[in-house]
């Protein structure tokens, strides 16, 4: 029985042929499974963007009374997993007037009376990102009280054109009074200069002129009725967008579905990151990585240079070669720690001592921010860029560096003009793997910089334009927040599984960007060797 | 009328300063634990050819490395005696190597032209050496490739990748890289061992031509090549320089046994 082995069983061919298959077999599993994953995130995502019809629901309560809602219909139904019995629960989210602007609940089937389309009522965002499931009645103009809502895209040209009056107004004129003043202030002119009150003066002129605007602006509104019947008013200027999605065609969703696509790539998030846009995040990551290859790229090719070229042959060599790789096997959280610790408190807090001692004890730097997370990611990948370069310096042919040298070029030289150039792929492969690792980390960012709500992208028209010391919003961190932290209705919930795609989208487009730029590198140097 | 074809002899032993490329004395040369080179001593002609044969591992190649010290780049290598190139010891731990092997070009048995434009690889030594007048670099390329014997048939292509030339043309890129420096001598380490017969031939006459301008040592396994291209020729044996005469009396009538039996075919 001990001796049994199944060579006894087949041929040596059969063995092989055995082999090759189960790794085959095992791959294809691998592949099935990462392709799941890859269906359900897309899947999920983009259901995000598809509008979904506005329904009319009754259904009865615990105390078996009836109501009537505007509703949507949550995904599909919901197994309940503490019943053996295959229950369906309903995710609904509704508006009513008690919850003008929308509430959720869960229901199970008995408990609905009535589900249908409801071709009447719309889904209106507001600005703030709150949405309302009602049928839109009227329109108040000024002097002009219940219109038809024909008139509808024409007024809110009219509210855009005020609103963009007053935003003129703030920073043509407002602004800079705003500033002429605080210069005032540190002048320290007195209370009751002419100066001052010339400026008071001019300041009083816009602010009446903009406090008239807002009371034209509020004449604007919008007259909305819910399902039960009671109505209810908001004003035009707050409104978004306004779908009949009951009513419309696969192209008009697929228009308001690109539009949405819009929104979410451009737009801040809203209600504490469950609706809007994740541009701050996209770009939050976009920065961090960039900053991160800037900062990875010549320390790593440096490293590994010295290990190839110059370091001698003993163990010392040896035990920092084992050193560079198992770093890469550290947790990532350690690393984070690390960061904390070390750049954040230890240089950023010098740094402020040196530097910024005028605005002790509030950090300048000595706190987490968008370039200590680079740092710390950079560290992080350090050893992926190591290894890889090696490798690509080990392939430079020898008679290539012989050919350098008997030109009259010193070691230097040779690096610089002949082996870095033919490493140049292997140090894309690198840079490629670092990124790869560094879009997909989330648990060191928390410590060192990411934070849920950035109220400021770390580059803007201010001087020095990019601010690497302010904290950043990062796709991973809000997928992390918005999944598992906060109060998560389905919409937020497919809004994560969007962002979560377009993480995937950020990393797959660096990477064919590098892998272009790799093979590019490649014909260059490489061809013919 | 005869005396019109045979090539002038000069006595090797008593070559003057003037006359000498490259003067070796008492050159030992260790890599880690193996002699490789024992008491070599000889007077390299200026402005001739020099063949070095010998069987595989006699350290002809080692030899003529030490001529440009290329044997430095050798982990663990010793080298003790005098090189005397242009009336100094090149083996003194002081020599500026940049400027050695600028002096001294090599070229080794496999073309090996960088991964880049024909133009920048017969440029390479030359932008080291600081030099970056378009005009310039201009000059000299096109002197280099016509000296290399090149030129007519690159001209048209200076700025393409050197990488899409045959073997033949990337050996005399090669070739004219190293000449683009001006060096006094040039060190051809089994230049035709990849190449084909044609281009073997090719090559050798451009030697021919080259040695009007520099001194030219050649290490070679081909003994036809040696009798044919060179005016002098050393065998060396296990590391031991074993006769250095000209070529036509080496090989026509050598005076030692070994080079007897090694020429004849007798081993090697």
């Amino acid at each position: 029985m001990g001796k049994w082995s199944f060579r006894r069983f087949l041929s040596n061919r059969q063995q092989q042929s055995f082999v090759i298959s189960l790794g085959a077999f095992c791959a294809s599993l691998l592949l099935v499974a990462l392709v799941c994953v890859l269906g359900l995130i897309a899947l999920r995502g983009s259901d995000y963007f598809w509008p979904r019809p506005v329904h009319n629901l009754t259904y009865t309560d615990a105390a078996g009374s009836a109501h009537k809602v505007y509703a949507q219909v949550g995904a599909g139904q919901v197994a309940s997993q503490y019943s053996a019995a295959t229950q369906h629960l309903w995710l609904i989210r509704y508006s009513n007037a008690a919850y003008p602007f929308g509430n959720q609940l869960i229901l199970e089937t008995p408990a609905i009376q009535n589900l249908a389309v409801a071709k009447e009522a719309a889904d209106i965002v507001l600005k703030d990102g709150t949405r309302i499931f009602a049928q839109p009645i009227s329109l108040d103009l000024p002097g002009k009280p219940a219109q038809s809502l024909a008139a509808l895209e024409q007024a809110r040209q009219q509210v855009n054109a005020l609103q963009f009056d007053i935003d003129q107004i703030r920073t043509l004129h407002l602004a800079p009074i705003h500033r002429r003043l605080a210069e005032l202030d540190i002048r320290a002119v007195a209370d009751d200069a002419p100066a001052r009150e010339r400026l008071s003066r001019e300041f009083s002129v816009w602010q009446n002129r903009v406090l008239e605007l807002e009371s034209q602006l509020a004449e604007f509104r919008l007259h909305i009725q819910f399902a039960s019947g009671e109505g209810f008013s908001i004003l035009l200027n707050d409104l978004d967008q306004l779908n009949y999605t009951g009513q419309l065609s696969p192209w008009g969703k697929a228009g308001v579905a690109a539009n949405a696509i819009w929104t979410f790539l451009t737009d801040s998030p809203k209600q504490a990151n469950t609706a809007g846009g994740v541009f701050p995040a996209l770009f939050g990551t976009v920065l961090m990585i960039f900053i991160m290859t800037i900062l990875v790229t010549p320390f790593g090719v440096m490293a590994a240079i010295y290990l190839t070229e110059y370091a001698p042959d003993n163990t010392m060599t040896a035990v920092i070669r084992i050193c560079v790789s198992n770093m890469a096997g550290v947790p990532s959280i350690v690393y984070g720690v690390f960061g904390l610790g070390f750049f954040v408190y230890f240089v950023g807090g010098q740094i402020d001592e040196l530097f910024f001692g005028d605005r002790l004890p509030a950090p300048t730097m000595g706190t987490p921010g968008v370039f200590w997370a680079a740092l710390t990611m950079a560290i992080l990948t350090l050893p992926v860029v190591i290894v890889a370069t090696e490798e690509g310096l080990r392939r430079v042919p020898q008679r290539l560096k012989a050919g350098s040298y008997a030109l009259g070029a010193t070691k230097l030289e040779t690096i610089w003009h002949t082996i870095l150039p033919i490493a140049s792929p292997g140090i894309m492969t690198g840079v490629i793997l670092a990124i790869a690792r560094a879009a997909g980390e989330v648990a060191p960012l928390m410590l060192v910089g990411a934070v849920k709500f950035a109220p400021n992208l770390p580059f803007d028209g201010e001087f020095p334009y990019l601010h690497l010391d302010r904290q950043f919003m990062h796709l991973g961190v809000l997928i992390y927040d918005g999944a598992f932290h906060s109060q998560t209705d389905m919409r937020s919930a497919s809004m994560m599984f969007a962002s979560c795609l377009l993480l995937l989208l950020v990393v797959f487009v660096l990477n064919i960007l590098a892998v272009i730029l790799r093979k590019r590198l490649r014909q260059r140097y490489l061809r013919g060797y | 009328m005869l005396k019109l074809f045979e090539r002038e002899r000069l006595n090797l032993e008593g070559l003057s300063p003037e006359q000498t490329a490259i003067e070796v004395r008492d050159l030992n040369l260790r890599l880690g634990q193996k002699h490789v080179l024992h008491n070599i001593n000889m007077r390299i002609p200026k402005h001739r050819i020099t063949a070095l044969i010998g069987q595989s591992g006699c350290g002809k190649s080692s030899l003529i490395a030490c001529f440009n010290r290329m044997n430095d780049l050798i982990l663990n290598s010793q080298t003790s005696g005098e090189i005397i190139i242009e009336g100094r010891n090149i083996n003194h731990k002081k020599e500026n190597l940049s400027l050695l092997r600028s002096q001294v070009g090599m070229v080794f048995q496999r073309p090996n032209p960088f991964p880049m434009s024909i133009y920048d690889n017969v440029c390479y030594g030359l932008r080291l050496q600081g030099i970056k007048q378009r005009r310039q670099l201009d000059d000299a390329v096109e002197r280099a490739l016509h000296e290399a014997a090149l030129w007519e048939e690159v001209k048209d292509r200076l700025f393409d990748s050197a990488m899409i030339l045959s073997g033949g043309q990337q050996q005399r890129l090669v070739i004219a890289r190293a000449l683009a420096l001006n060096p006094a001598i040039l060190l051809l380490d089994e230049p035709t061992s990849a190449l084909d017969p044609l281009t073997t031939l090719f090559i050798e006459e451009l030697m021919g031509e080259l040695k009007k301008r520099c001194t030219i040592v050649i290490v070679t396994h081909n003994m036809q090549q040696a009798a044919r291209v060179s005016d002098y020729t050393a065998f060396l044996h296990q590391g031991e320089l074993i006769e250095f005469s000209d070529s036509d009396t080496l090989f026509t009538m050598p005076d030692k046994k070994q080079t007897e039996d090694y020429i004849t075919g007798r081993y090697g």
